[in-house]
């Protein structure tokens, strides 16, 4: 299963039995959707960049959770048709990170490969040296 | 005649690459805020000296942080 990272914007005007509701709310569907939340990040009130269907603040929430690939569609759409959420963002994390570690992984066999070809081309000039050195002394 | 001017060359270096961050938090918004001047706009390469591969990853967490009203889209 995947690693998902949601990043949901409320209205900061809730109030904070509201907002646990949403988020509760939100909570039950991604258990019922099988998915584990496996870090919980609360910024809390902030003020936005610019204005968001007028408001200028919003309660950023981050969430990182676990959970196969069909609990995005019902998420968005949920998210999409609430009026207290002013922006979401939901990201696969894991494809992120994929392709870092893919990125990492081929830089490291080129450096590799790099310091390989140095090497023996070292050992062949060490190998090449000595004969004529030895030819020298004799 | 036009008078000569005279730089300070300063060695340019990719923070990300010297550092090895293998990706960029959209939320990380003190490291992304280095490339983005008050103007809002993205720093360029030849500006800030990073690597291709970064500056590419920087611009998609850039613009990421500006969707969530994290960043300005326009500046002062």
């Amino acid at each position: 299963m995947p690693l998902y990272e949601l990043g949901v914007i409320l209205d900061a005007s809730l109030d904070d039995e509201q907002r646990t509701a949403f988020l509760g709310e939100l909570k039950e569907l991604l258990a019922k959707e099988g998915a584990t939340i496996v870090k919980e990040d609360v910024w809390g009130k902030r003020i936005l960049a610019y204005l968001i269907k007028h408001k200028r603040e919003g309660f950023y929430v981050f969430w990182q959770y676990e959970a196969p690939g069909s609990v995005v569609k019902p998420l968005e759409y949920r998210l999409r048709l609430s009026d207290q959420v002013l922006r979401y963002l939901n990201l696969n994390l894991d494809r992120e990170m994929q392709r870092a570690r893919k990125m990492a992984k081929v830089r490291a066999e080129q450096k590799a490969a790099k310091r390989a070809a140095k090497e023996r081309a070292a050992a062949a000039a060490a190998a090449a040296a000595p004969a004529p050195i030895s030819g020298e002394e004799a | 005649m036009s008078k000569k001017k005279y730089f300070v060359k300063r060695k340019k270096t990719c923070k990300f690459t010297a550092e090895g961050i293998e990706y960029i938090d959209y939320k990380d918004i003190d490291l992304i805020r280095q490339y983005v001047p008050v103007s809002g706009k993205i720093l360029p390469r030849r500006v800030s000296g990073t690597n291709p591969i970064y500056q590419r990853k920087l611009t998609r967490a850039i613009k990421r942080a500006r969707l969530m009203a994290l960043l300005p889209f326009l500046g002062d």
